[in-house]
């Protein structure tokens, strides 16, 4: 259940609303910048549809869950006909994404069977934005440990920033980007769980750290991954993406964008 | 599931980005030449206090688990209003190494202290401790009385 959401009445850049909430493993906000006047217990009803929405993505794609329809599907036991409808809406969308991203991002292609979970959790966080959009706020944040689906901006218009972390040194953000819309970070913490080469079917990345934004968090999140798997050729193809833009931090620091990536001041 | 709050309270002071870049752009990419970033990090002097002061005041959060090992987090504030964030103690399976949960743990410390920022809305990057990271530093802030 989704607890009391938390006021906090700095005014501009802080949210009216913040939220907490630990699901998929992992440690997901829910920030409200901008009500636009929608009743609190409405928003609260949304908020509540949102953390469901994460919750149930859990239970069905959850790849550490024996018992979960994706771990069912990866052992044989069960077929796609079988599966929730959810699981072939993901699959159809990771189809697009292992084609934009040039076979570098490929749930078929992991040791171990199929595995969707580097779309997953993008896909999870903009359906629960999405649910909270839909409640009437003109401006609202979902962060999933560092992968952000949002609407709308700061009160005076402007566009979120956010920064991205330095993969190799404490405390620092690498850069800080203005946001609308969505930000995926992958990264060599994440090895262990997908940053698999499709190519050799071994863990490897070529860069330290890849963000990429865009409208869609499911399709940023895949694309970060395959970014991060091929660097500069993931790159070049996510140049001539519409409305999504890349950047990568190397092993050595060094950061390479895209043309249009809105790095602030840049 | 158990549920984990942590309050950041909203002042501005404390996290400051310090931005060098410059764009360079052949064929298209940018190259951005070594970026100088930085945060400001007060000193940490823990004390005991007795009043409620501006005092800096240090916890030790519970050691909790984080799927891959066991993790606890210290936290020092003034007042209310959060300072520093560290690793007080990170223990790991031998399946995850330590060099890569060292590269998690510095992200989190990074999006608590931004948190409570009004500069950035939010810190981008993978993490897998956070949410062990999130229970200890809410359970250092308790005892802070936070």
């Amino acid at each position: 259940m989704v607890g009391p959401a938390l006021r906090i009445t700095e005014p501009g850049g802080s949210p009216s609303t913040h939220l907490r909430q630990e699901v998929m493993g992992t440690v997901v906000t829910f920030d409200i910048f901008d009500d636009a006047g929608v009743a609190p217990e409405a928003v609260r009803r949304h908020l509540e549809l949102a953390h469901s929405i994460l919750r149930d993505a859990d239970r069905v794609f959850s790849t550490w869950r024996a018992t979960s329809p994706i771990s069912r599907l990866r052992r044989g036991e069960l077929r796609l006909h079988e599966m929730p409808p959810s699981v072939r809406d993901v699959l159809a969308s990771c189809m697009v994404a292992r084609t934009l991203s040039g076979g570098w991002f490929d749930p078929w292609s992991m040791p171990g069977g199929i595995d969707p979970t580097g779309y997953v959790k993008g896909w999870a966080t903009q359906r629960a934005l999405d649910a909270i959009a839909r409640s009437g706020v003109r401006s609202a944040m979902v962060n999933a440990a560092g992968d952000i689906a949002s609407i709308g901006g700061l009160r005076d218009g402007a566009p979120f920033r956010i920064g991205i972390a330095d993969p190799s040194s404490p405390q620092v953000l690498a850069c800080v980007v203005q946001l609308r819309g969505a930000i995926a970070t992958s990264g060599t913490y994440e090895r262990g769980a997908h940053l698999v080469d499709p190519h050799t079917r071994r863990a490897a990345t070529r860069v330290a750290s890849g963000s990429v934004c865009g409208p869609d968090l499911g399709l940023a999140d895949a694309l970060a991954t395959a970014l991060c798997v091929g660097g500069d050729e993931v790159l070049d193809r996510i140049e001539g993406i519409d409305d999504y833009e890349a950047l990568t931090i190397g092993f050595d620091g060094a950061i390479t964008t895209t043309t249009r990536f809105p790095v602030l001041g840049g | 599931m158990k549920t984990s709050r942590v309050l950041l309270a909203a002042t501005s002071a404390g996290f400051v980005a310090v931005l060098s870049m410059h764009a360079v752009g052949p064929s298209g990419r940018r190259s951005i030449a070594s970026p100088t970033t930085s945060t400001t990090s007060p000193s940490t002097s823990p004390t005991t206090p007795t009043t409620f002061t501006n005092a800096a005041r240090s916890a030790v959060g519970a050691s909790e688990q984080f799927g891959y090992g066991t993790i606890s987090v210290k936290v020092t504030v003034q007042g209310t209003h959060i300072t520093a964030v560290s690793v007080a103690n990170l223990q790991v399976l031998e399946s995850f190494s330590q060099s890569l949960a060292s590269q998690a743990v510095p992200l989190l410390t990074s999006e608590a202290l931004a948190a409570q920022s009004a500069s950035i809305q939010g810190v981008s990057g993978a993490s897998y401790t956070s949410a062990g990271f999130a229970q200890s530093l809410q359970s250092a802030l308790s005892q802070l009385g936070i």
